[in-house]
């Protein structure tokens, strides 16, 4: 069966520290925007972790959410693309094709989740920052829009490592950059197909809701609420 | 012959490079040299090497995706390109005790330290005024003989040598350490804003453990914080987070309860299960509260506080004057609250109270620490599983280092040399750390980057980048067990640079007078291949006992600035991408969003909804925040998570100089700061300034969120959302 990627995030360990935010810039060559275009709103961060205040002091809550794209089963970024740029993969994942995208942004104003970022200009790393860049995943240009892609690279050579050692791919081989770095082990990736991977039992979680579930998108990427005192453990 | 090593080599190639290159002329395509690979390395396959990250004191381990590249290289005074091993990114190390295979925001763009753009790539010599940033390149050899010179001019009046760096543990401070007492010079001074130096005085007279302590959250069932922000940039957040995340779900069982007590929602604090706000500096005088009510309740008696009990006044007579009420009146927490919290801390165990950050940053730091350390000993939770512990230590330096305001009180020295300390940036202006460095009549740095410090040196000596270095770390604190890491460099030095430790052991052996005795080791790496001393044994009984102090009395914490005139209580705190300003260089953390506000690229003051409306201000608004010692102006961010009697400010931003990404961009909350300091250990209460706040202007567009700006909005809406 082929594999249908996906991820869970547990919302009682997220810490709000970010950690992977800086790992998903430093795996897939996101720009920097610097002062200026982040001050008109083109800093890019595949993932970013929202945060919802509720209350007034003293009695004050803050409850973090890493947001990055939801690889919705029902993407509508999808059915807006003009050139089949956004599209869905066998596996399950929204993959943007760089080269065929002629940068409508139609898809990034589809996009219910904001996760979808444009190219103003060609990316620039000033010397030597360019030596950081990961050889594996391609700099985008100027004109093309960009967005999480749950790391495809890695999901890619770890396949392939896999099948090099005539093997089969276990649950855990392939860890996108946010999910390897994350400090509290907030994020788990796995192949939903497989009923026995964690993060396929952890979608079935009764803390498990879906990002504006109600818009009919079907996201891959569940959300697992925040537990109170004295809750017994779900993981 | 002489033997053809790397460095004779490259010589050779560079001169023969540039020699066809000028007869070439003109195009600078034709300049440059190429510098032949000596590593073996197979194009697009990574290979993993272990490192150490630098950036903060916890030590954590890494690994670094090392494959080749073409590099821009500056070596022998000369530029070119060769192909090498490059460092693409850091994970954590999988085996290391702390690092557990992850590795924290900070960690993952510790990279960029070594690819900034503005790295010094050889050394420098000012030729300017002091100050003014004007450097010259020149070579190893000139700048050794002039360091000699200068160091051999002071070997007189040894005494008149000075080392300032940070607090760190490891070989490298004790390679310091042992060059300065072989000279005959006085112990290094150190300097770092958020330093523990309390916390650790504190345990050393609760349980006789100069250090940091270790909490085993994976185990614990009760956390109660009080002001650490340790899941974000107190003492070892990496390790607290893995632990963290161990607590909060897959351990079985009922799910433990977290308690955040804090004047301004940090970081931490937004993760906490109940989370109450405190009047800043009586965090202490809670956990005395609750002390009482246990001991009253006859839940614990009184003698299980032990040593640590014995350190608060009237802890025997079961804290009389500590009621519920009267905390209350103390503390702004009400009476049935802290009976409540009493009985659960006291029931619920393993429990285990922390206390580090803003709460210690008081006059009263001392104190405070104490109490809650006498909780913890209370409800019996020192040493034990889901408690507080001590890592086993290896010898700790004899000589404990100066305080930078020890060094400021005396007269300057003759020569100084700066390793990793930026104290004209990261201390008050009220200290005048500048006056007093331009009296220095020589400087040296070892730094890779010209800073607000740097900037008065007289000479730069770069070191290596640390993934082009031999690293180590000792932490303090984070694990169980004893832990030390070595590491080899993850790649060749790109520059003109050489390890620090190798180029004071080069200029101890060419003093005239020679260090005695010489040191022992010719180079870095041979130090760090000598057989370490053996950690010392976990000490059940006191490992560095205090003579007997007379127990401390509560006291309330004192503030600089009169009420009346300054209304505000000012909270700086370490900010989560920037740190103590030490990170405001690297652009991947100055565009990260503040988890918080999501302000990048920016400085902001933090005040409550109630006291902008009074003050007429609106969420952006430029306002003048203004101490008795000095003024800001900053925009501000209305926050639901500060009290009406405060103001909070990251620090991080304000830098004068540090590199192109810094420069000149916000405003820097140590600099206003009330010299003020914790009595026992000098430190200085950084959270002990009172200030007033006017409102200049609407928004100049300097504020800058993510929030709300992922769609491309039009130029007059410029950083707002």
């Amino acid at each position: 069966m082929a594999h249908r990627w996906g991820m869970v995030v547990d919302l009682d360990k997220c810490t709000g520290c970010e950690a992977c935010v800086t790992a998903c810039h430093a795996e897939n060559n996101i720009p920097t925007a610097g002062a200026t275009e982040a001050g008109r709103g083109r800093a890019m961060h595949w993932l970013r972790v929202e945060r919802y205040w509720e209350g007034d002091f003293p009695d004050v809550k803050v409850k973090f959410k890493p947001v990055m794209c939801q690889h919705c089963d029902n993407a509508p970024c999808e059915a807006v693309c003009p050139t089949y740029a956004s599209h869905q993969t066998d596996e399950g994942l929204n993959a943007q094709v760089y080269n065929r995208c002629i940068g409508t942004r139609y898809c990034a104003n589809a996009c219910s989740y904001n996760v979808r970022f444009f190219n103003f200009f060609n990316p620039q790393w000033e010397k030597p920052l360019q030596l950081q860049l990961n050889p594996d995943v391609s700099v985008r240009e100027v004109g093309v829009m960009e967005k999480c892609t749950f790391c495809v690279q890695r999901i890619k050579s770890g396949k392939s490592a896999a099948k090099a050692d005539g093997r089969e791919l276990k649950d855990g081989d392939i860890q996108p950059a946010c999910v390897q770095s994350c400090p509290a082990g907030a994020i788990i990736f796995g192949d939903l197909n497989d009923h026995e991977s964690r993060a396929a039992r952890l979608t079935h979680s009764p803390r498990g809701t879906k990002l504006l579930e109600d818009e009919g998108t079907e996201p891959k990427v569940t959300y697992l609420q925040r537990q109170s005192w004295n809750e017994p453990d779900t993981q | 012959m002489t033997p053809m090593d790397r460095r004779r080599f490259f010589k050779i190639t560079a001169i023969t490079g540039t020699t066809a290159a000028l007869a070439s002329c003109g195009n600078p395509e034709n300049q440059i040299v190429r510098f032949i690979p000596d590593e073996e390395l197979t194009p697009g396959v990574a290979v993993w090497k272990p490192s150490v990250c630098p950036l903060c004191a916890a030590g954590c381990g890494v690994t670094a995706r090392v494959m080749d590249g073409d590099a821009e290289v500056f070596r022998s005074g000369q530029p070119g390109v060769t192909r090498m091993g490059l460092v693409r990114k850091l994970e954590g190390d999988p085996e290391h005790p702390l690092s557990k295979g992850r590795l924290c925001v900070r960690g993952q763009a510790a990279v960029q330290v070594t690819y900034h753009p503005d790295r010094l790539v050889a050394p420098q010599r000012r030729s300017g005024d002091r100050g003014s940033g004007q450097f010259t390149e020149i070579t190893w050899d000139e700048a050794l003989s002039v360091l000699v010179e200068r160091l051999d001019a002071t070997a007189a009046a040894p005494a008149q040598l000075a080392v300032l760096s940070r607090p760190r543990r490891g070989r490298r401070h004790e390679l310091v350490a042992e060059f300065l007492r072989r000279f005959g010079a006085p112990a290094p001074v150190s300097f770092e804003i958020f330093d523990d130096a309390v916390l650790r005085r504190a345990n050393d007279l609760s349980f006789g453990r100069h250090q940091l302590p270790t909490f085993d959250l994976a185990r614990t069932s009760y956390l109660l914080n009080f002001g650490a922000d340790l899941l974000g940039t107190w003492n070892s957040p990496l390790a607290h987070s893995v632990a963290y995340g161990a607590m909060r779900q897959g351990r079985g069982g009922s799910r433990p309860k977290f308690v955040q007590v804090e004047p301004r929602m940090s970081q931490t604090g937004a993760s906490a299960d109940e989370w109450l706000a405190v009047r800043p500096g009586t965090e202490g005088a809670l956990a005395l509260g609750l002390a009482h009510v246990v001991m009253k309740a006859g839940l614990r008696p009184a003698d299980g506080g032990g040593r640590a009990g014995a350190q608060i006044e009237g802890w025997s007579g079961g804290l009389p004057a500590f009621t519920p009420e009267a905390v209350e009146k103390e503390t702004g927490v009400s009476a049935e609250r802290i009976e409540r919290l009493a009985r659960e801390f006291a029931s619920y165990g393993p429990a285990v109270a922390v206390i580090g950050g803003a709460p210690l940053a008081q006059t009263n730091g001392l104190a405070q620490a104490l109490a809650v350390n006498a909780l913890n000993a209370l409800v019996g939770s020192v040493g034990v599983e889901g408690g507080v512990s001590f890592m086993p230590q290896g010898p700790v330096p004899a000589a404990p280092a100066r305080t930078l305001r020890e060094a400021l009180a005396a007269a300057p020295p003759q020569v100084l040399l700066l390793d990793d300390a930026n104290p004209v940036f990261a201390a008050p202006a009220a200290w005048k750390v500048r006056d007093w460095l331009r009296q220095v009549p020589f400087i040296a740095s070892f730094g890779s980057f010209i800073d607000e410090t740097s900037a008065l040196a007289d000479l730069i000596l770069p070191d290596h980048s640390f993934l082009e270095s031999w690293v180590e770390s000792a932490p303090e604190s984070g694990a169980a067990t004893a832990v030390a890491t070595v590491a080899g460099p993850a790649m060749r030095p790109l520059y003109d640079t050489r390890s620090m430790p190798d180029v004071l052991l080069d200029a101890g052996r060419r003093l005239k007078t020679p260090l005695a005795p010489a040191l022992p080791w010719q180079t870095f790496e041979e130090m760090l291949q000598a057989p370490a001393a053996e950690p010392a044994p976990v000490a059940a009984a006191p490992a560095r006992s205090t003579a007997a102090a007379a127990p401390t009395a509560w006291r309330a914490p004192e503030l600089d600035g009169s009420a009346g005139e300054y209304p505000f209580q000012f909270m700086p705190y370490p900010s989560q991408a920037l740190f103590d300003g030490s990170l405001a260089h690297l652009p991947w953390l100055q565009e990260l969003p503040d988890p918080l506000t999501t302000a990048m690229w920016s400085s902001w003051v933090e005040l409550n909804v109630r006291t902008a409306e009074t003050l007429g201000i609106a969420d952006g608004d430029v306002v003048e925040v203004a101490s008795a010692h000095g003024s800001l102006r900053a925009p501000v961010v209305i926050s639901p998570g500060i009290g009406p009697d405060a103001a909070a400010m990251p620090v991080g931003q304000g830098h004068e100089t540090f590199t192109r990404y810094a420069s000149g961009r916000g405003a820097n909350p140590l600099a206003i700061l009330a010299p003020v300091a914790e009595p026992s250990t000098g430190q200085l209460a950084w959270a002990a300034t009172r200030v007033k706040i006017t409102r200049i202007s609407g928004a100049d567009g300097s504020l800058i969120l993510f929030a709300g700006a992922t769609r491309e909005r039009p130029d007059h809406t410029r950083g707002r959302g």
